[in-house]
């Protein structure tokens, strides 16, 4: 089970340890969580930062389920 | 705001044994540099950079010329691409070290991301919280502002008002002078083949300087030992470049007789001929049969020019460490003879303050490339 807590910790030491490549799949964890909470603007939120992170990165695995989940809610094309 | 002397502008264009001079303003007076920025770099095409710096796809290359910030990328399909270097958002500067991007340009402010080919990808939460889309944000109309450019020699030109000819029909001449090496591969000769000089003087002086020959026997003493003056002829196209060739080029940087490869292919011109041309307005090119270097002038104020040099070979091959010693040498060479010129153009900047000077007097024989780039200065400024 995914904790939002935890999962906001691992996200803000990635941020300040300045580990780009650590954020992608943490940004999109915390997007399926919201996303299996019906919390579907949360998600999405959550899907862009994903998505930003994973094209800075590199992290084309990443990029495209998130790109595709905010395609399919009408977020972005 | 200055008012140039136009009397003095048309002195210039008279013939050369009646011409003066560009007038002191041209190399002292802030308020003409500002404006020369405009007539004779935006309105042409200038050089900026060189593609040796974006070797790989995504590499990013942030270059300040002429106070504009500028990005040179090299895209997804290999070409080379020039930017204004702002999100299209808040004018952001995109990118602010060189650097190999991985597969977008993030804006660092917002997160705007960009494709190395300049077009908008994602706008995140331009529409609110996690909805990166609004009727109002065309994406196809907020690319990045690509700026027109052409790589010529590895040299990466631009146009920054967008209405200049296409650089073909821009440089045809030259394109036709060198066409021999123009579509040959380069090599940049590595850390030991590139070095800067930063010279006191306007940028202007640098040209001048490089494209006669009568200075040589004065300034650079050792060159007469093989290439006396009356080894040199004048290399002139008017509005586009001047400058100066030599016949017997035989460069002997080895006793044991190792040397560098020739380009292939080439007339028996090029046997014992070199050319060195000023294109205008600031880049300095020197052609010789067994390397290739060219010289950006990057005006830092009317007073104060960086000379940018580049040394380019004729295959991998002479990039590899059993050449370096030569590389070394040939470097080396060049930029004692670039040095020896300091003293001369930081003289002439200096002696344009004196209030009465003319422009000077020109040789007819020995000065017309010199005239010839001062004609196409007046010219611009003159509107012809």
């Amino acid at each position: 089970m995914i904790d939002e807590q935890h999962l906001q910790r691992d996200m803000l030491r990635a941020h300040e340890q300045h580990d780009l490549k650590a954020l992608p799949p943490l940004y999109l964890d915390a997007a399926r969580l919201h996303e299996s909470q019906g919390d579907i603007d949360a998600a999405c939120f959550f899907y862009t930062h994903a998505y930003v992170y994973a094209l800075d990165c590199g992290d084309r695995q990443v990029a495209e389920t998130a790109h595709s989940k905010l395609s399919s809610y009408g977020r972005d094309r | 705001m200055t008012v140039l002397d136009q009397d003095m502008i048309a002195n210039v264009l008279r013939p050369i044994e009646a011409a003066n001079g560009l007038p002191n303003a041209f190399y002292t007076d802030p308020d003409v540099h500002e404006a020369e920025k405009r007539v004779l770099f935006a309105a042409t095409w200038a050089c900026m950079g060189f593609a040796k710096d974006v070797p790989n796809k995504g590499d990013a290359n942030p270059v300040t010329f002429l106070g504009q910030p500028l990005l040179v990328v090299r895209a997804d399909d290999g070409e080379v691409r020039v930017f204004q270097n702002v999100c299209r958002h808040r004018g952001m500067i995109l990118v602010e070290e060189k650097t190999t991007l991985r597969s977008t340009i993030r804006c660092p402010y917002h997160s705007w991301c960009y494709n190395f080919d300049g077009s908008l990808r994602t706008t995140p939460h331009v529409g609110g919280p996690g909805k990166n889309l609004h009727e109002c944000i065309k994406r196809e109309e907020l690319g990045l502002i690509e700026v027109r450019s052409y790589i010529f020699m590895d040299t990466i030109f631009i146009n920054l008002d967008g209405k200049a000819p296409a650089f073909e029909v821009h440089a045809a001449s030259l394109l036709e002078q060198w066409k021999e090496f123009a579509d040959k591969p380069l090599y940049h000769g590595g850390p030991d083949s590139s070095f800067s000089l930063e010279v006191n003087c306007n940028w202007k002086l640098a040209v001048e300087n490089y494209c006669e020959s009568y200075h040589l026997p004065w300034i650079h003493p050792g060159l007469n030992s093989y290439s006396r003056l009356e080894d040199h002829y004048h290399i002139m196209q008017q509005g586009e470049y001047s400058g100066q060739g030599t016949v017997v080029y035989n460069p002997k940087l080895d006793d044991t007789g190792r040397a560098f490869s020739n380009f292939d292919d080439l007339s028996a011109k090029w046997d014992t001929g070199a050319e060195y041309i000023s294109f205008y307005p600031n880049v300095l090119f020197g052609v010789h049969r067994d390397h290739f270097y060219a010289i950006m002038l990057d005006p830092q104020s009317n007073g104060r020019t960086i000379e940018r040099i580049e040394i380019y070979y004729t295959s991998p091959d002479m990039c590899g460490d059993d050449m370096a010693d030569l590389r070394r040498k040939n470097a080396s060479m060049w930029k004692d003879i670039f040095v020896e010129d300091i003293f001369v153009v930081e003289g002439m900047q200096r002696g344009r303050s004196a209030s009465l000077y003319d422009g000077g007097k020109f040789s007819p024989v020995m000065d017309p490339p010199t005239h010839l780039f001062h004609e196409w200065v007046a010219a611009r400024f003159a509107g012809k």
